[in-house]
């Protein structure tokens, strides 16, 4: 197992950010994190990534204190959090400098196929700027990826140049788990889904066994959420 | 180590510019110096002494600005980055201290290096070991004195303001150390007083007076007064401990911060 949330909350102030979830996350799956705002997807993957601390409960990560492996995870924030004056090769020097699993061949591969422009982040669009954070994400070699909504506020094409690579990257040895709001355009990725609502989990299903049901994940996430 | 050169560089990268800009201040300086004239050679070592001191608090104004930028960090996400990399709180804190402690060094050897060139303009030439006393020990001394623990606690305040960014609260400890440093300070300062002098004290510019003596304009200054300065070991060493604690709990507070 590389990860397991043992009836955690997660409490900011009186409001709930997450409440008495037990879940665990085996290699070989794409976990799709859905919900609508405010339901408690950033939080759990801050949980696991180390960022916060849950009120109550347990995370583990790769057997350990998420913090004490922050080095094997590989996060996605939801903020575009790069510094203005970065170019791409600042970027990686940045991160081969910090992490011993980058892969700087892989990540300059991964700025071509997302089409990243080699300019500084300043002068790239929203869009540009998720694709380089994409590229420097995906180039770790680690067995546990955390997508926070990577897809926001991102075109029509270069969501499909994100999801194209997040196929191609995508190794049975390890798991991502991948918060979206773009529900259709990423559910063919999708081998679970967990529906989060108000900070529960309201459904926490095999993606195949929806559509055995004759369900879409669209559908399920309608049915569930509505 | 890789890692460390890795957070030097990005320091670097973050805040040149403001390193750049206080290095390269000590032109203006020089220039400003240069245009002080008066007829009284003391007059116009004091009006040059003051605009030196003056420098030198901006210069340590601008350097606490610098190394305190750690809450639009957080504000921008940039933080929560740094959080999640591999290299401990104390490598993070290491690397931002290590910057501005470069910086301040090269800025108030400069600092030293004009107050060596308004002494060398009164026609007074200093010996090679008066010259390093005055380039280098008096600056180190004041850095280590001031300086270092000023920018010390500047990065404490600021990783522990923005420990509580979650909860927007970081006023409340912001205020309780503001408020409560003076008092610490004050306590702590009061006992290095009373234990200045324990251990031998370093004396420097003895030969000043000799110096004086032999310009040509000695009679008009009254020398009886200028003596060795005797500079105590305990506030340096003192001050030196107390931001070396600072910078192991900001270390600290960074490790246990949450994003």
């Amino acid at each position: 197992m590389l990860a397991k949330l043992d009836d955690v909350t997660k409490l900011y102030g009186k409001n709930d950010g997450l409440r008495d979830c037990t879940l665990a996350f085996p290699k070989g799956e794409v976990v799709g994190v859905l919900g609508l705002n405010g339901s408690g997807k950033s939080t759990m993957l801050k949980l696991l990534a180390g960022l916060l601390f849950p009120t109550a409960g347990r995370v583990t990560v790769f057997g350990g204190a998420p913090r004490a492996n922050r080095a094997r995870i590989g996060y996605l924030g939801e903020n575009d959090a790069l510094y203005t004056w970065m170019k791409p090769a600042d970027a990686e020097r940045f991160m081969s400098g910090l992490y011993d699993d980058f892969d700087a061949v892989r990540y300059r591969e991964l700025l071509d196929v997302l089409a990243v422009p080699r300019r500084k982040t300043k002068a790239m669009s929203k869009g540009e700027r998720g694709r380089m954070r994409l590229a420097m994400a995906l180039a770790r070699d680690v067995k546990l990826y955390l997508l926070d909504e990577p897809l926001a506020g991102i075109d029509l094409l270069s969501r499909e140049k994100i999801l194209t690579s997040l196929v191609r990257e995508w190794h049975t040895d390890e798991a991502i788990l991948l918060s979206t709001h773009e529900v259709a355009e990423a559910e063919s990725l999708f081998d679970r889904v967990l529906l989060l609502r108000e900070g529960r989990v309201a459904l926490d299903a095999s993606a195949e066994a929806l559509r055995s049901e004759g369900k879409s994940v669209v559908a399920a996430f309608r049915e569930v959420l509505s | 180590m890789r890692k460390f050169m890795t957070l030097l560089w990005l320091e670097y990268r973050r805040s040149w510019v403001w390193g750049a800009a206080l290095i390269g201040s000590l032109a203006f300086w020089a220039w400003g110096l240069n245009q002080v004239s008066a007829s009284d050679i003391g007059e116009q070592l004091g009006i040059r002494a003051g605009l030196l001191f003056f420098a030198a608090g901006l210069g340590a104004l601008v350097l606490c600005f610098m190394i305190g930028r750690i809450r639009s960090e957080t504000r921008q996400g940039q933080y929560q980055i740094l959080l999640l990399t591999p290299p401990t709180g104390y490598v993070h804190v290491a690397a931002r201290y290590l910057f501005a402690f470069a910086v301040a060094a090269v800025y108030f050897m400069g600092i030293g290096g004009l107050a060596w060139w308004i002494v060398g303009s009164t026609g007074l030439v200093l010996n090679a070991g008066t010259v390093a006393q005055l380039v280098l020990v008096c600056p180190f001394y004041l850095l280590g004195l001031v300086l270092i623990p000023l920018l010390s606690w500047t990065l404490l305040l600021m990783i522990f303001v923005s420990a509580y960014r979650i909860s927007g609260s970081g006023w409340i400890p912001g205020t309780v150390m503001v408020l409560g440093s003076p008092f610490v300070l004050n306590w702590y300062g009061d006992w290095l007083f009373h234990i200045s002098y324990t251990l031998p004290g370093w004396r420097l510019f003895e030969t000043v007076r000799a110096l004086v003596e032999s310009t040509p304009w000695a009679a008009e200054i009254d020398t009886s007064g200028v003596t060795a300065l005797v500079l105590p070991q305990e506030p340096l060493w003192g001050m030196l401990l107390l931001a070396v604690v600072m910078l192991v709990i900001a270390g600290r507070i960074w490790q246990e911060v949450e994003g």
